[in-house]
């Protein structure tokens, strides 16, 4: 009889395994692991402070560098793991021949992975924002945490579906693109909720990652406000979502390997 | 002894699902190494993967007590970009080995890649790949091995080493093998499963197994 740690000690061997074959597949070129941090840093810093030239110094009691990078990061965490989050279902196909390797392992594993490597560059950008002296405040490192873990669990299981999905109908990953360009543009990245009149909100706000994000900011400056977006729908459909995630998931794992 | 208990299984395709096996109920011993002959699409490496439990059949089961290797073919497992350390390193703890040092050790004698075995793998030969699979894969414990017709291309000096190393564990394990090279079965096996139109006959002898598959007119009854 195995017993549920064992299970538990299995689990974590094979996604630990997984995890270094992917280290070493992915980063062992010349540029190696630093790449992985320091290009979403770039890109993050970069635009957050051309932005930040443009217009003027505040949006909503809130310098607008601090704000830009709390969007940036946000999405950026978001739609850059989805790609391959949700790929890594079918990229590990050949390694479900183990029987040990199943389908969530590999998928966890590169939630895992894109999780690191973004901490390493909210890291970088850390330490840049320290010495450059910017001035910023954290009023609730809580909320924060919260929310960007529970973005990572939205993200997790948004992977899930599609990976599920284009397991059974391979177009999905090219559709998949076109429906998720907008996000960058409608999740309130390069904007504040506040900028936009009262009555336009439900266009907006329908999207989870919109409340992450002004929650996010709200976290960090507690005078930015949180008009419009609320913890219980951000908490709600992360929930419902990994739920139906996961039940697709027991459903039709065994039904994946074979396609 | 392995087990198939009503298992069907097909695979869905544009004309609708494609059955491989339907309520299918068998049952043959493993202390024979076995080797599963039948046609091309007959359902030989289906049965393979089911029985390694690499895929699920869609109704039914495969009932055994015996641990099972992974189908042991040319690519499974084996990263390209990785070395050949590296890819050891994985195989051995995904399959949870005691000590992954002593493991890497044992591959890297018996596959004889020496210095090589420090390099990507995508930078050996087709030999050189099925020498470390199997190496890989001798060097776990299983109950039994089942050996797809790749990995069986070494040379023939690599050959007679992999059949002695098997004959060695044949007390405690057997080994299962797909093949259409009939030679290389002789090589390895004792008795045959032939797959025919989703039936499969057991032949505790091999030579009349592979007389039935290369002869189907004057096919003997299976035992």
């Amino acid at each position: 009889m195995v017993t549920f740690s064992q299970h538990l000690a299995a689990w974590r061997r094979v996604i630990f395994a997984l995890f270094l074959r992917e280290l070493q597949s992915k980063f062992n070129d010349k540029l190696g692991l630093g790449w992985a941090f320091f290009e979403p840093f770039v890109f993050i810093f970069g635009l957050s402070y051309a932005r930040s030239f443009i217009s003027g110094s505040e949006v909503h009691s809130m310098p607008i560098l601090i704000f830009m990078i709390v969007g940036m990061l946000s999405i950026q965490s978001f739609m850059t793991s989805l790609g391959s989050v949700s790929g890594s279902i079918k990229k590990n196909k050949p390694l479900y021949a183990f029987r040990q390797v199943q389908p969530i392992a590999s998928l966890i594993t590169a939630l895992l992975l894109e999780f690191a490597i973004k901490l390493g560059a909210l890291f970088l950008l850390c330490v840049t924002v320290y010495l450059l002296q910017i001035e910023y405040k954290m009023d609730n490192p809580l909320l924060l945490i919260a929310m960007y873990l529970m973005l990572w669990a939205f993200c997790g299981a948004i992977s899930l579906l599609f990976g599920i999905a284009t397991a059974y109908v391979p177009e999905i990953n090219k559709v998949k693109n076109i429906f998720m360009r907008p996000m960058f543009f409608i999740s309130c990245t390069f904007f504040s909720l506040q900028d936009i009149p009262e009555k336009y909100w439900h266009y907006l706000n329908w999207n989870p990652m919109v409340h992450f994000i002004e929650l996010s900011r709200y976290a960090l400056y507690t005078s930015y406000g949180h008009k419009g977006v609320s913890i219980e729908y951000a908490a709600g459909t992360t929930i419902g979502l990994l739920f139906f995630g996961l039940a697709l998931y027991h459903l039709t794992w065994k039904k994946v390997l074979s396609r | 002894m392995i087990e198939i208990k009503n298992l069907t299984k097909s695979y869905p395709s544009k004309l609708g699902p494609q059955y491989i096996f339907k309520n299918l109920n068998f049952s043959f011993p493993t202390e024979r190494n076995v080797a599963i002959l039948g046609k091309n699409g007959a359902g030989k490496s289906t049965l393979f993967r089911l029985l390694a439990k690499s895929e699920y059949p869609d109704r039914g089961q495969v009932i055994t007590n015996r641990s099972m290797s992974w189908p042991v073919a040319l690519q499974t497992g084996i990263h390209p970009h990785m070395t050949g350390r590296e890819n050891t390193r994985f195989i051995g703890r995904i399959n949870n080995v005691k000590s992954l040092g002593k493991y890497e050790q044992q591959v890297q004698t018996f596959a004889e890649l020496n210095k090589k075995f420090d390099l990507p793998v995508r930078t050996y030969s087709s030999g050189m790949r099925a020498k470390l699979v199997f190496a890989c894969c001798m060097n776990i414990d299983f109950d039994i091995y089942l050996i797809d017709e790749a990995t069986s291309v070494g040379d023939p000096l690599f050959r007679k080493k992999a059949k002695e190393s098997l004959k060695e564990k044949s007390l405690t394990s057997g080994v299962i093998m797909v093949s259409h090279e009939l030679d290389q079965i002789r090589e390895y096996c004792h008795s045959a499963v032939l797959i025919n139109n989703g039936k499969l006959t057991y032949f505790k002898d091999l030579e009349e197994g592979i007389a039935a598959y290369t002869n189907p007119e004057s096919k003997g009854k299976g035992k």
